[in-house]
């Protein structure tokens, strides 16, 4: 799976810890990491994903449809479930101040949601906002 | 003389960029089942 992983562009390294099931990614300085190839790499290596989760810095903005995403590069950015800390950033929408987030992007769904979910698109869930 | 005090305001600006925040995904980490 390591291997699987780093062979994925925009990824400088990869930590196995196979005591407590974690794998940290670290991504290139200047590179782009994309999310769901490491999700889809992962499982490709015959390992399943409970958990998936982020830190990254962007901008955040505001889609037509009043969705707030967090935007890491200008072709990437992801859409932000709304919670408590989400509405903290919304005063931030089109200021373009540069904010940092730690949250989940993906959770395995129980039971019966498992094949829906599988194919919908990644939504952060703020868990944490970075005070920098 | 000139060249000297040139040289050392180019050196300490370059010290003294502050860095900036930039925008980008800095560390992922996966909880995983059936890793052996």
């Amino acid at each position: 799976m390591k291997q699987h992983l780093q062979r994925q562009s925009g990824v400088a390294n990869v930590d196995v810890s196979l005591i407590d099931g974690k794998v940290e990614v670290t991504p290139k300085e200047d590179g782009q990491i994309e999310p769901a190839q490491l999700l889809k790499a992962t499982y490709d290596s015959g390992v399943s994903v409970a958990e998936l989760d982020m830190t990254a810095t962007g901008k955040i903005m505001k889609d037509t449809s009043g969705n707030l995403s967090l935007q890491v590069k200008p072709n990437q950015s992801f859409i932000i479930t709304a919670n408590e800390l989400s509405k903290g950033l919304e005063p931030l929408v089109d200021s373009g101040t540069v904010v940092t987030v730690r949250g989940q992007l993906y959770k395995k769904p129980a039971g019966k949601q498992r094949k829906a979910a599988a194919s919908a698109p990644l939504k952060l869930l703020i868990l944490e906002v970075k005070k920098e | 003389m000139k060249r000297k005090h040139f040289a050392l305001l180019l050196l300490a600006g370059c010290v003294f960029i502050v860095p900036k925040l930039e925008a980008q995904i800095r560390h992922v980490e996966m909880r995983v089942e059936g890793m052996t």
